[in-house]
């Protein structure tokens, strides 16, 4: 079963990107943005996983028990929270767009004319 | 391009990318047993030269300090830009109506949600601090312990409305913390610069091993991470939730 993670993260990066193809709102878009994003994080932690290791925190343990990888950990926290606040911008064009143009769904937008 | 062909599209690159997938799936190391040489090299080295307990801090403040000024600028990028969005129009004052969604009952607040949520909420915002304070030696920091403040704050609104929301976020306030934070973080950089030395170096005393004010200019740097997250994230719940109030008359859409 060591295929499993890599295999769940490529469903979710592919059923995010099959929910944006399909997507005909645009608040749906965003969300199917976020799981393609949260395979990234599979990915990530994944990678730095190591069976029958703490956490890579020595308060309790002392240096040098061995723990998980620290490094994907790292990017991952940040990336959580970035991501967090690019989906609120893209959210807030969503709204604008609402507001301007009355719909959200993608097939009804044509180009801006001058 | 209609929906139909774009889904063709779509299922043309599955079937020819999928192969790759599954043969680079097949073929990565044993999953949890292959080396971890970086993060190891971490863990032997942060306890001992920076006198931290949490390598993922020491990873995000110091060892990788520079990438983490980067994600502090995207922060401030994307939050600047929701907040030029929504800024203006409407809910700017205290006393602006909730719009109506015609059909759409507004049911009014029950009380238990009310103490409830007072209740929490100063409970929430220290639990927030604790976190953020303690990123030296416990799971934590900036980060988490910002979007925890945040939450806590945003309790204000379930319990008291949106004139409560309001009293308890000044946007000059938010706007201060999140970009004074991002800045405090890039002039931690520029104070290792003007005493001759590389950009964030740690420079000052680090402190003993599993004391919470141990790790030097990385406390630094984890507040100006915490103001700038609590800031953001509580500047985009003001403008989203702005956007739930009556347009002023004299404004257009």
């Amino acid at each position: 079963m060591n295929w499993l993670p890599w295999a769940v993260a490529a469903w979710l990066l592919g059923i995010g990107l099959y929910g944006v193809v399909t997507s005909r709102n645009y608040v749906h878009l965003i969300g199917c943005l976020s799981v393609v994003q949260a395979a990234t994080y599979v990915l990530l932690l994944g990678v730095g996983y190591r069976w029958n290791a703490v956490a890579p925190i020595f308060y309790d343990h002392p240096p040098g028990t061995p723990s998980v990888d620290p490094v994907v950990q790292a990017l991952v926290l940040t990336d959580v929270v970035i991501g967090a606040t690019v989906t609120a911008l893209l959210l807030a064009m969503a709204l604008q767009l609402h507001k301007n143009r009355e719909t959200l769904d993608p097939q009804q937008l044509r180009p801006l004319r001058e | 391009m209609s929906p139909k062909i774009r889904l063709l599209v779509f299922l043309a690159a599955v079937v020819c990318i999928l192969p790759a997938v599954g043969r680079l799936a097949l073929q990565m190391p044993a999953f949890g047993a292959h080396p971890l040489p970086y993060g190891d090299a971490i863990d032997a080295a942060a306890p001992g030269e920076r006198h931290v307990t949490n390598m993922v801090s020491a990873i995000n403040f110091d060892y990788r300090g520079f990438d983490t000024l980067g994600e502090e600028f995207m922060l401030l990028c994307a939050v600047t830009g929701t907040v030029v969005l929504l800024r203006g129009h409407r809910g700017e004052a205290l006393e602006a109506r909730p719009g109506i969604v015609r059909g759409r009952a507004i049911a009014p607040r029950s009380e238990a949600v009310a103490l409830i949520s007072r209740l929490t909420a100063p409970v929430i915002v220290l639990f927030g601090v604790y976190v953020a304070l303690h990123a030296m030696t416990t799971p934590g920091g900036g980060f988490q312990g910002g979007v925890i403040i945040a939450t806590g704050m945003l309790l204000a609104f379930f319990g008291d409305g949106y004139p409560g929301w309001r009293r308890v976020s000044n946007s000059k306030v938010l706007d201060a913390f999140e970009g004074g934070g991002a800045a405090l973080y890039a002039l931690c950089g520029f104070a290792s610069m003007l005493l001759g030395l590389p950009f964030l170096t740690n420079f000052l005393p680090i402190g003993t091993l599993k004391d919470v004010f141990s790790g030097g200019l990385m406390l630094v740097e984890n507040a100006g991470v915490g103001l700038a997250v609590t800031g953001s994230f509580l500047l985009l719940f003001l403008e989203f939730l702005e956007e739930t109030r009556t347009k002023k008359p004299k404004d257009g859409p």
